[in-house]
């Protein structure tokens, strides 16, 4: 995936973060920046300007909707791809509602997850157009 | 009769009694009667009355006198079965001991027993304690029921999360995300991959259960509005390649909207269709369709009609927009039609997978 922007993931979870960020760097993100929580999320997002943001739903102090919201604040155009775990209607009604790019599951198999992300870059940015489709042959 | 008292276990105490009877003599005796029991009563003396009283009551179970000036007895409990549905307290008839018609009429009308006059103290006691501790273990059954959901739910939801990390991160082992493995790396690797995947696949089942029971919240909600939602063919197992929480999302969202915009008491009809270029389904329903001239926002994001929910329900005017990128992202089509006479079809139609 030739993404040469900067992604800042944002979840609770370490175990999360460490496999997302894994997948990201497999994939060819070369700058990757990490944030557990909303209030995080927003202090590194102040200093770096990411290009692309991963947010992940459910986390204490600041939700991700929450988080969302002051993000779009901060910069309407920003671009973000909400993580969540249980594909919920209503969350992913209001998520799209405040302005989130598209969202992905967590519990995705790799290649959907890298198509999914493949396909919002594809739409948000019009000059790193990664390559469609999945990012490898699935295994057999 | 004595055994009534051979079963305190559940107490009935403050369990609200709506008694309506345009005899006030009557009233007063079994207001009297039902009242030294602990329960808590109210009182009307018409069916009109009654239908306020309930409201402002909101009666675990309503006493019934068939005849009554104005509307009747039936027509009441009818009445209280159309605004209430399922949710509606159970209601039982006061008759006199000749009219054996009303006996049935009654239990057609939707009431769940009958008293006769005179009454004997100690049969309208026991009757209606079994109907209020039925309801009462029907209450109680729900509510715990809800909490085991919750809690599976929540179980499962917990243990998703590090299996899927888990599960990745093995899977990007695997692909030497972190270095070329040996061969005994790889096969421990492995075994975590398919240890992983098939508890994942395991707590996704359990979710799955779980999800399915909170659609019948779906299915409370069209109780409360008395709506049945029929299906047709919906057995029928269609061999097309779908994302299926998404087209579950879809099926959701339709239904909901058929509740939503459906008259109360009317029938919505969910059917499933299959030919050789593909397959889909149906929604229909009873509601006043789509209005003329606005048919062009239907699918849009933010495309809220002039038409209203029948029960005060919110809309975001979202959910067909998501629908419609969600069955186009499958290569299928999503439209709607007015059907002659009333009401609406909205139809999902995706491609076979080649």
């Amino acid at each position: 995936m030739n993404f040469s922007g900067s992604i800042l993931l944002v979840d609770d979870e370490g175990h999360i973060r460490k496999f997302i960020s894994l997948l990201l760097r497999h994939l060819g993100v070369k700058r990757i920046f990490e944030a557990k929580n909303g209030r995080e999320a927003l202090e590194v997002y102040h200093k770096e300007r990411p290009d692309l943001i991963m947010l992940d739903v459910n986390m204490p102090l600041m939700d991700g909707i929450e988080t969302l919201r002051e993000l779009k604040k901060i910069n309407p155009d920003c671009v973000v791809v909400m993580l969540t775990s249980l594909a919920n209607r209503q969350t992913i009604d209001e998520a799209v509602a405040n302005g989130a790019a598209n969202y992905i599951r967590k519990d995705a198999p790799l290649e959907e997850i890298g198509r999914a992300l493949a396909e919002t870059m594809d739409t948000c940015f019009e000059k790193d157009v990664p390559e469609p489709g999945a990012p490898r042959a699935p295994e057999t | 009769m004595d055994d009534t008292k051979t079963s305190p276990s559940i107490d009935l105490k403050g369990r609200r009694i709506l008694v309506v009877d345009d005899d006030r003599v009557n009233l007063r005796i079994i207001g009297g009667i039902l009242r030294h029991e602990g329960y808590e009563i109210s009182e009307a003396a018409s069916g009109e009355e009654a239908l306020e009283a309930y409201a402002g009551h909101r009666p675990n179970l309503v006493l019934l006198d068939v005849i009554m000036p104005g509307i009747d007895g039936f027509q009441t409990c009818r009445s209280l079965k159309k605004t209430y549905g399922d949710m509606s307290a159970p209601v039982i008839f006061i008759t006199a001991k000749s009219e054996a018609d009303d006996i049935v009429m009654g239990f057609d009308a939707g009431g769940v027993d009958y008293l006769t006059k005179p009454f004997r103290p100690k049969e309208v006691l026991a009757r209606i304690r079994t109907h209020l501790s039925n309801q009462l273990l029907v209450e109680q059954l729900s509510k715990a029921n809800a909490a085991k959901d919750r809690f599976l739910g929540m179980c499962a939801h917990d243990l998703r999360n590090p299996l899927s990390s888990i599960r990745g991160l093995a899977e990007l082992m695997n692909e030497n995300a972190v270095g070329v493995l040996t061969d005994e790396q790889r096969e421990i690797v492995h075994t975590i991959h398919g240890a992983s995947q098939s508890m994942l696949q395991l707590v996704n089942e359990l979710l799955d259960v779980a999800t399915i029971e909170a659609g019948h919240l779906k299915n409370i909600e069209a109780a409360k509005k008395n709506t049945r939602i029929e299906m047709v063919n919906t057995t029928a197992n269609p061999m097309i390649d779908i994302d299926r929480n998404k087209i579950r999302q879809v099926v959701d969202n339709l239904i909901s909207n058929a509740v939503k915009y459906s008259p109360r008491g009317s029938v919505i009809t969910v059917q499933v269709n299959e030919d050789e270029s593909g397959a889909g389904f149906s929604v229909k329903d009873n509601g006043p369709g789509i209005p003329d001239g606005e048919r062009h926002k239907l699918f849009k994001d933010y495309g809220r009609l002039s038409t209203q929910p029948t029960g005060g329900e919110k809309s975001t005017g979202l959910g067909l927009a998501i629908c419609r990128k969600i069955v186009e992202a499958h290569g299928g089509t999503i439209g709607a039609e007015n059907m002659a006479g009333h009401g609406s079809e909205f139809v999902v139609r995706m491609p076979r997978s080649k």
